[in-house]
């Protein structure tokens, strides 16, 4: 009896977490049920795997998905780091880190070095990912046929027997539209030659960086109640035409802060005159860049 | 020569209504097989379920795909669906149900070539000109959407979007229902120019006598879901056996 209450109180020492949620909010059953479908989307790279998603305190579209996917991935261990559109300190990505940090009381970061788990919404580090790290995506419309086929069980046809036909006529409206494929973002992806996949709404500049990454990559989609994965190490393609091949284009600026010529750039309009000027997306990878001069 | 697709003893029930029964036809290639009778008497059902669109309850359907024999109904989803695919195409009645109507002309008819994992924007395009040539669209056309096309153009262009990947079957379901006299006229050419040119073994169900006489070989005749008469169309046509054959004979007007 003494033992058990000295291990309480260790415990809540040691965790010392807001007692009325359970750790990282979910409760446990859970929890178990989301880490299974997550090894099921491990498993098969770029398979929806449906789950039964949970009323968050936050609406739709917010970030569910990706919430209810690092809740079940978070250990005491883990430093967590939020990004909303590559930026540390927007609303979205403040709001979620700190609720991670009131419902588990795990430690933060702005890092991305540091961070075991990153929850991003729309954007890849720019720093390059390692072994040990997870990327959490949000996802609002995770099928990357529902544009083209609005029913839901004829694209789960067409995704079990690889009729992906439809995907490129959309490439070829394109082309022939704009004299090249305009697609920019959730630009279709192929996942270790077998599914296609949305890479939710990421630049498709961020597409290079899917392919043959060290870190695990998880996708939850909390409306639409689906969770896909690639895991660590996978090739993930972008679809093309031999003739128009795919191409990460950016802006054709320098980050007007750092410098930077390769990572993403977000165009700020600075008055009301139209003058503009265009900084890095990922605040993080700015800020070192500056630090480092 | 071997049948290209027999169809023997086949029957789809729609709960206790019969839907066809007891159907039985051989195509041999580069052959047209015209099937006649009113409406609500059977064709469509019967020409749904020998293509894939519907689960017929009994029966066999043999396609033979390069000297393989192939059982329609026992092979897997994917190798059925591969099938219509490639070895099969369907021309519906509305070609507003066989085309996307918010893909250009030219998309609806690369579709079935990038499926097949075709993935060079200029050849497909030549294949694209090629087609709207061979079916007599305007080549200026080819980015317009299928909606500021005409019927007669729709249904041209639903033909170039079946025929693009070279299907060696070819279902039509009053393909030139709903057109103009003038305009069906001209499609009834174009078919009859793309049966002889690219060797095309047609089924066809028309309600309408002139149609079957002008494209057809053989002939079935159907009422009430059962194969009443059948044999060569010129044979049928101008002596017909059975009462509801001649009655039908009968009724065509005479201009």
């Amino acid at each position: 009896m003494n033992n058990v209450l000295k291990f309480k109180n260790k415990k809540a020492n040691v965790v010392a977490q807001d007692e009325i949620y359970n750790f990282a909010y979910l409760d446990e059953n859970t929890k178990r049920m989301i880490r299974r479908a997550l090894i099921k989307a491990l498993c098969i790279p770029g398979y929806q795997v449906p789950f039964s998603s949970r009323e968050m305190p936050m609406p739709y579209g917010w970030g569910t998905g990706g919430v209810q996917v690092t809740s079940s991935c978070l250990t005491t261990d883990d430093v967590l780091k939020v990004i909303d559109q590559g930026a540390d300190d927007t609303t979205n990505a403040v709001s979620i880190r700190n609720f991670f940090k009131k419902t588990a009381n795990i430690e933060t970061t702005e890092t991305t070095g540091d961070a075991s788990i990153i929850q991003t919404r729309h954007r890849i580090p720019e720093n390059q990912l390692n072994e040990k790290q997870i990327l959490v995506y949000q996802v609002p419309i995770p099928e990357p046929l529902a544009f083209l086929e609005p029913r839901y069980q004829e694209t789960k046809k067409m995704h079990a027997l690889s009729e992906y036909g439809i995907m490129h006529v959309k490439l070829y409206e394109d082309i022939t539209k704009n004299g090249h494929i305009e697609t920019a973002y959730a630009y279709p992806v192929k996942t270790n030659d077998r599914y296609i996949m949305d890479p939710s709404p990421i630049p498709k500049f961020d597409n290079p960086k899917m392919n043959n990454n060290p870190a695990i990559q998880l996708f939850g989609a909390g409306r639409e109640q689906r969770i896909y994965a690639i895991p660590p190490y996978t090739e993930v393609t972008s679809l093309d035409f031999e003739d128009y091949p795919f191409d990460p284009s950016k802006a054709p600026h320098k980050c007007s802060i750092c410098g930077s010529n390769d990572s993403f750039l977000d165009e700020i309009i600075t008055d009301d005159d139209g003058n503009r000027s265009f900084i890095c997306s990922d605040t993080n990878y700015c800020n070192q860049r500056m630090k480092d001069k | 020569m071997e049948p290209i697709l027999s169809v023997q003893n086949l029957n789809k029930y729609y709960g206790d209504q019969v839907g066809c029964k007891n159907m039985n036809m051989t195509l041999y290639p580069g052959e047209v097989v015209g099937v006649v009778g009113e409406s609500g008497s059977g064709k469509t059902t019967f020409i749904n379920s020998i293509s894939g669109n519907l689960n017929p309850d009994r029966g066999k359907i043999l396609i033979n795909k390069d000297n393989e024999i192939i059982n329609f109904l026992e092979i897997s989803e994917s190798l059925k669906r591969l099938l219509i695919r490639t070895e099969l195409a369907f021309v519906h009645q509305n070609p507003r149900d066989g085309l996307r109507l918010d893909v250009s002309a030219g998309g609806n008819i690369s579709e079935r070539l990038m499926s097949i994992g075709q993935r060079n924007y200029g050849n497909i395009r030549q294949t694209i000109f090629k087609w709207l040539d061979k079916v007599e669209i305007d080549k200026s056309r080819v980015d317009d959407f299928p909606r500021t096309f005409s019927g007669g153009m729709l249904q041209r262009l639903q033909i170039a979007k079946n025929l693009v990947t070279s299907p060696k079957i070819i279902f039509m379901d009053e393909p030139t229902g709903g057109l103009d006299v003038s305009v069906q006229a001209k499609i009834l050419d174009l078919l009859r120019k793309l049966v002889r040119e690219l060797h095309l073994s047609v089924v066809i169900v028309s309600h309408d006598l002139a149609v079957i006489r002008l494209l057809a070989d053989k002939i079935i005749v159907m009422k009430n879901g059962e194969a009443v008469e059948s044999g060569l169309c010129d044979q049928v046509l101008d002596d017909p056996q059975h009462s509801y054959t001649q009655l039908l004979v009968s009724s065509v007007l005479q201009v």
